[in-house]
């Protein structure tokens, strides 16, 4: 615990590569404390980090080292768990996890009945258009005109009740919350709503309740998180970046953003998902609507496990280039777009994530 | 709980005064209830939106007849349980009233006094019997405050809707595209520029180039007193962005300060055309339209 | 077929359909070189205006298209950048370096005028405006 507040007095913020050198000698403090062997520790601290990179951009400052710190403390666990079972079955020849899956048909049964409660917790108007969305198909435009909206209302709307919708359905498979506080937190953290999580404290908030800390973990996990308001583009051969700059216009649209910005949006895309193509060969483009406060922007997050860049300050320099380029595609992008960070680790990946705010 | 002022001694037939003992039969003598003191109820309703000084923008009568239709389409939902009707009618009446300067708490007063009205009229009606009473109670809040929430919410959606509408409407006048005569546009711009009015402005002059076959823009900021470097930049893109379109650009109007700023953000004033005042940089456009039959203005 | 190169008295008119990833792009290059050398165009009008992106590479490559086109003796025009894209264009910190038109009329003028004395056979302009109204 007392690793955590140290973390919160830094303000640990993930504004470049020092920030992210700072977290991770952090994260290495907790884990070593509590495994022993080296290559679990190095182990654990890159899982931490990739994870941490992916939910980064939806968390506050000053919530992002105690969620590191939480997070890698999962991990801890989750180890210890793997290598208890892990001993108590060395002997055998086969795995017998495998065999007992556990009765598929009950498990879909308590889902849906989580999903049911869940979506009993929303609000009859929530739910409506929930439904009328994922359920029926309905596209943001036509609810944006039947309830006398804009898309872009619709899709901020959508994306907290789909937010809201996470939480309860955690919250569903495990226990009610033990104070009135985690509620509040888990929702601001599942809907990436920054402003929401610093009025919370939600960092603090995370390192005192084990609840909160065991549940932010599927709150952020890939598969939990995707939904109609996200695209997500493997990103390898040069056609990927054709489809992820259209899919990311798409969104931008949807999202209420005029089409001059919606092509800014879609040209920064096109340049962070050629970067990954040239240099990293693969990778993956995730784009998402973003919500703080009452702002409704689009955040872009382009990951690879590439060589990494050895000098981010040089290579957001205009004209800077390594493979015959114009040398545009970082700088120009950070210019299209109103927050750029970019996280680079040499010889293990570059994540840029970059955010516009609809005027 | 209060004053009996309403007349709850008129005759009922034996069912109403029967108190209804299966809880699906609540919500149905509960609703006929309502429909029979229409009257009454709906002139007590009144009397208290004026004593306590709500919508005062509309006269009596505007009042009396938003109020009848209200109160039907409240009992509607209680019998239906969809909000639907109401939903519009709200939409409706938020339409109607926003312009009188009807204002959010008035809707939401209006709607909460009428949810007393009634409970209270119920409580008069049921309150011989405790258990009957707590049934209807529990039956018509949940309702009752449903109704609440889909008009206020129809409401706030529906201001908002009409200022962004009205925002939208001040935009479009503030950023005039003229065309004063063929291929020729001219963008007189007034007023203090801010990022948000700049995006604007770049967006209607690049689509008017368009929708003009526009060759030569002329943006005169005669009428600008000062801007920041962060609009000064965005001026160069839009005459960046307006020659990549196939039109050229010159700029009347430029003050001292503005040049300075250009110059200090590293414009190369000489790369921009720039002409002292409007009449000529009009003039320098017509000379650029004439060229253009023959050749080129640039090479 | 995403690209079409029509031929027009001595000039080329490209036109691009459709968005292109960048190793269709470069085909294209090539392929509008190998016909400027073969048809010995004056000039080659490229239309743009169905794109919805033209970043930093398809900038690039137009450019490179231009250059290469100069040396084998053909002005170059671009026409139809959509309005959003040109200010994108800019945003982006790229400098074209090209001449730029508004339409397939206008660009047609553009390379009348900067090849005329150079050029045996009639106006394609006016062969365009026969053909058009
Ligand atoms: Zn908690």
């Amino acid at each position: 615990m007392s690793a955590g507040r140290e973390v919160i007095d830094q303000d640990a913020r993930l504004d470049g590569s020092d920030g992210l050198a700072e977290l991770t000698g952090l994260i290495r403090r907790v884990v070593a404390g509590r495994v022993d062997s080296r290559e679990a520790v190095d182990d654990i601290v890159q899982e931490t980090v990739a994870r941490l990179l992916a939910a980064s951009h939806r968390l506050d400052g000053r919530a992002v080292g105690p969620y590191a710190v939480v997070t890698a403390r999962n991990l801890v666990a989750s180890q210890w768990r793997r290598a208890d079972t892990g001993m108590r079955h060395a002997h055998r020849l086969f795995d017998p996890r495998a065999a007992v899956a556990p009765d598929e048909a009950l498990l879909e049964r308590e889902e849906a009945e989580a999903i049911r409660s869940a979506l009993d917790r929303l609000s009859p108007r929530e739910r409506e258009v929930l439904l009328a969305h994922e359920v029926h198909g309905r596209d943001t435009r036509s609810l944006a005109d039947e309830l006398h909206s804009t898309p872009g209302a619709v899709a901020a709307q959508l994306s907290r009740s789909r937010a809201k919708l996470r939480v309860e359905y955690l919250i569903e498979l495990d226990r009610e919350p033990p104070t009135g506080q985690c509620r509040p937190v888990l929702l601001s953290l599942s809907a990436g709503d920054k402003r929401r999580q610093s009025e919370l404290d939600a960092g603090y908030h995370l390192l005192d309740c084990g609840y909160c800390a065991a549940l932010s973990e599927p709150l952020f996990d890939r598969r939990a998180a995707a939904a109609p308001d996200e695209v997500r583009v493997a990103v390898e051969v040069d056609a990927d970046i054709v489809v992820v700059r259209q899919r990311g216009r798409d969104l931008a649209m949807q999202a209420g953003f005029s089409a001059a910005e919606a092509t800014m949006i879609a040209t920064a895309v096109s340049e962070i998902a050629r970067n990954i193509v040239r240099f990293a060969r693969r990778g993956e483009v995730t784009v998402t609507v973003a919500t703080d406060g009452d702002a409704t922007g689009v955040t872009v997050v382009a990951r690879d496990a590439g060589p990494g860049i050895p000098d981010i300050e040089r290579a957001l320099e205009p004209g800077f280039t390594t493979y015959g380029g114009r040398g545009l595609g970082l700088p120009g992008s950070r210019r299209l777009m109103d927050e750029f960070v970019i996280v680079s680790d040499v010889g293990r990946g570059t994540t840029v994530t970059m955010t516009k705010w609809r005027r | 709980m209060a004053e009996p002022e309403l007349d709850d001694e008129s005759e009922l037939d034996d069912v109403e005064r029967a108190a209804p003992r299966d809880d699906h039969r609540l919500l149905p003598a509960l609703v006929a209830h309502l429909r029979e003191h229409r009257t009454e109820l709906r002139e007590e309703w009144e009397r208290r939106i004026e004593t306590t000084h709500l919508l005062q923008a509309m006269t009596p009568h505007e009042v009396g007849s938003e109020t009848t239709s209200v109160y039907d389409n409240y009992v509607e939902v209680l019998e239906t349980g969809s909000v639907d009707a109401l939903q519009r009618y709200a939409r409706d009446l938020s339409e109607r009233i926003i312009p009188r300067g009807v204002e959010t708490h008035e809707v939401v007063g209006i709607v909460l006094l009428l949810r007393d009205v009634l409970a209270r009229s119920l409580f008069l009606k049921y309150h011989d019997d405790f258990d009957v009473l707590n049934r209807v109670l529990d039956a018509y809040e949940p309702a009752a405050n449903r109704i609440a929430n889909t008009v206020a919410v129809s409401f706030v959606e529906e201001r908002e809707r009409i200022i962004r509408q009205q925002q939208d409407a001040i935009r479009e006048l503030s950023t005039p595209v003229l065309q004063v005569r063929e291929r020729l546009l001219i963008l007189p711009i007034i007023g203090v520029l801010d990022s948000q009015r700049a995006t604007q402005l770049t967006d209607q002059l690049l689509r008017g180039i368009r929708l003009n076959r526009a060759r030569v823009v002329v943006i005169d900021i005669t009428g600008v007193p000062d801007i920041d470097t962060t609009v000064a930049n965005h001026i160069v893109e839009t005459v960046d962005a307006s020659r990549l379109m196939g039109a050229s650009v010159i700029i009347t109007g430029l003050s001292p300060e503005i040049a300075r700023t250009l110059v200090t953000i590293g414009v190369d004033l000489s790369k921009m055309n720039t002409i002292g005042d409007l009449q000529g940089g009009i003039e320098e456009a017509e000379r650029q339209l004439g060229f253009h039959v023959t050749r080129s203005e640039d090479s | 077929m995403f690209v079409s190169i029509l031929r027009q008295g001595d000039f080329l008119i490209a036109s691009i359909h459709t968005a292109l990833d960048d190793t269709e792009l470069l085909r294209f290059q090539e392929d509008l070189v190998t016909q400027i050398g073969t048809s010995r165009a004056q000039g080659i009008v490229i239309d743009v205006a169905a794109l919805d992106v033209l970043d930093s590479f398809a900038s690039s490559a137009l450019r490179d298209l231009a250059q290469m086109a100069r040396l084998r003796g053909a002005a170059t025009v671009i026409v139809g950048i959509q309005p959003d894209v040109a200010f994108a264009i800019v945003r982006l910190g790229m400098e074209l370096d090209i001449h730029t038109a508004l339409g397939l009329e206008e660009g047609l003028a553009y390379l009348e005028s900067v090849t005329s004395g150079n050029r045996a056979g009639g106006s394609a302009l006016g062969a365009l405006r026969g053909v058009d109204r």
